[in-house]
């Protein structure tokens, strides 16, 4: 497509080895996270009563189960938001190029008008649920 | 002899400063409820912790006593292993477990892509006894310099979700259900402005790379000065993605008891906190790395150790310091901001990022790029545009139509019901009252 100037990559940095480091650091979050519960379990005294390990409802006793059914505004809300991060997904990659690229060419016109396109189909969306009362939870 | 081709400078680099920055953030994390005690004493006049030292209860160690309570992250951590790891009956025995867990891991791992001392020049060398030898050459001083760089960090802390979500599902408590579900779509919702205020940065920066972030601020000024509205929004939604007050819906006490810890206790309700402040410290270094420049200290007290140039140890060091002290004094802003601002209910929490924040930030962004486009990237040109599109704001906001419902209806029983005989303007075909609950006794004008 258009004309790409050099993208700004330390050599360093298009290694896959760069993500041993990150690797490391996870392995260290899930032994910590895992050895504190372990621990606390271990060191900690256990008594158990009938009353006390029922699920805390303000003092009442618990009616049912809480894994019920929910309302659906939590449902369209996760819609909408899918169509909004794919959308700023696929601006990462254009807004670190378009940056780069010669604004004077005419391919930066091109580059900013697909975009613009693309960036109005959201807005439809957003105009449609925003109509539709998706985003009133009153 | 040769080392093995994946030991490199920059990983033994990368090891030593993940080893030295989880430390700091867990201590750091520790004493941030210090401070947060601290700062909320001093706002509500009280005194806050000043009895716990580090004197054990020693006769011999009586020096330690007192010192203004700084021993009280110790001993909460102390009572926290030895509490009862409590778990309701109905509870989910692994997933109960596994919510904290998979809390505090997106925490512990967000900070890896902060380069907290910009680069350093390493020499080459040879490791003794195994008899590795090392190339030098100039290392980025971070946990892991990946090539995603800042997204990265936006990746790793909307997994704190799954963390959370799990805990509420598993709990099987409905406020914590209720938390969760709370927690969850403030979350994914304000994640959207906060993508779309990142694309504002690398639209001027051009690079996804902190180190280059910076570098761009040290040679342009800072990114605030130029983006001043996508800075506030960046940082409003922190607030969110932290579950700080104002948004803190998920665990607010008057409706939620707990939100989705409620039944959590001991260590595993301790592990939801140290997620909490280290996201928090996490999130702060990424607003100082995007808006305040880094390392970079502005006019007046430049300093050559403090540009991207610079990469000696002691240039490592004192970049790392001035990058501290930057994300400490956001620390506490959101600490002030706690203990200022009131809790926005669930409903306007959902339409300041969906009816506000988006649609600003999606402005932003669009007119960023037409202003890059047309060649007008200086900071004053960006700082017109946002001047010019806060006056536009401040003119419109009247006239939008407004986000809640909360009309004076005045329907049979609420506190709008007209008294005997007051005349009301009404019309027996108005649509709400026929479809709610159409009242009588009121007299048509």
């Amino acid at each position: 497509m258009g004309p790409m100037m050099d993208h700004a990559l330390t050599p360093a940095a298009t290694d896959v080895g760069s993500y041993l480091p990150v690797l490391l650091l996870v392995g260290g979050a899930v032994v910590f996270g895992i050895m504190n519960v372990a621990l606390s379990v271990l060191i900690g005294p256990r008594r158990d009563g009938a009353v006390k390990s029922m699920t805390y409802e303000s003092g009442m006793n618990p009616v049912g189960t809480a894994r019920k059914r929910f309302n659906v505004r939590f449902y369209l809300i996760a819609m909408v938001f899918l169509v909004f991060d794919i959308e700023i997904i696929f601006l990462y990659p254009w807004a670190t190029t378009f940056a780069n690229i010669d604004q004077t060419s005419p391919d930066g016109l091109v580059w900013l008008g697909r975009i613009l396109f693309f960036m109005l189909t959201t807005v439809v969306a957003y105009v449609y649920g925003l109509r539709k009362g998706v985003f009133r939870f009153d | 002899m040769d080392a093995p081709s994946f030991i490199t400078a920059q990983l033994l680099v990368s090891v030593v400063v993940i080893l030295a920055v989880v430390h700091l953030v867990l201590v750091l994390a520790g004493y941030c409820t210090y401070f947060e005690r601290k700062v909320s004493a001093y706002i509500q006049d009280r005194i806050g912790p000043n009895r716990v030292g580090f004197d054990l209860n020693l006769p011999a160690l009586w020096f330690l006593k007192g010192l203004w309570g700084l021993g009280q992250p110790l001993a909460d951590g102390l009572k926290f292993m030895l509490k009862e790891d409590y778990r309701p009956r109905g509870a989910d025995k692994i997933l109960f477990s596994l919510g904290p867990i998979a809390c505090v891991i997106p925490a512990l791992i967000g900070f890896a892509v902060i380069p907290w001392g910009g680069t350093v020049e390493v020499p080459s060398f040879t490791i003794p006894l195994l008899n590795w030898r090392i190339e030098g050459g100039p290392c980025v001083v971070a946990g892991a310099p990946v090539n995603v760089g800042v997204i990265y960090l936006l990746a790793v802390g909307s997994l704190s979700i799954y963390g959370i979500t799990l805990a509420g599902w598993a709990s099987n408590n409905k406020y914590s259900f209720l938390g969760a579900l709370r927690a969850s779509a403030q979350m994914i919702s304000y994640e959207i402005p906060l993508g779309l205020c990142l694309l504002t940065v690398l639209l001027l920066t051009g690079s996804l790379l902190p180190e280059k972030i910076i570098e761009h601020q040290a040679a342009h000024g800072w990114l605030v000065l130029a983006h001043p509205i996508a800075a506030v929004l960046f940082f409003t939604c922190v607030l969110a993605e932290c579950n700080r007050t104002p948004f803190d819906n998920a665990e607010c006490e008057q409706e939620l008891v707990g939100g989705y810890h409620t039944e959590y206790g001991a260590m595993r309700w301790a592990l939801f906190f140290l997620a909490e402040y280290s996201h928090m410290i996490t999130s702060s270094a990424f607003f100082a790395l995007l808006f305040l420049g880094g390392y970079h200290l502005p006019l007046g007290v430049e300093h050559h150790l403090l540009t991207p140039e610079a990469t000696g140890v002691l240039a490592m060091l004192l970049k790392f310091h001035v990058f501290l002290a930057k994300v400490l004094a956001l620390i506490f802003l959101m600490m002030l901001v706690r203990w200022s601002i009131p809790r926005l209910k669930f409903d306007q929490i959902m339409a300041v990022a969906w009816q506000g924040m988006i649609p600003i930030s999606l402005v932003i962004v669009v007119g960023t790029a037409v202003l890059v486009h047309t060649g007008r990237s200086s900071t004053l040109w960006m700082l017109a545009f946002n001047v010019a599109l806060a006056a536009a704001i401040y003119i419109l906001l009247p006239l939008m139509p407004r986000a809640t419902g909360n009309k004076r209806v005045r329907l049979a029983g609420s506190r709008w019901y007209p008294a005997v005989g007051e005349a009301v303007r009404t019309r027996s075909n108005d649509p709400r009252a026929l479809e709610d609950r159409p009242y009588e006794g009121s007299l048509p004008v």
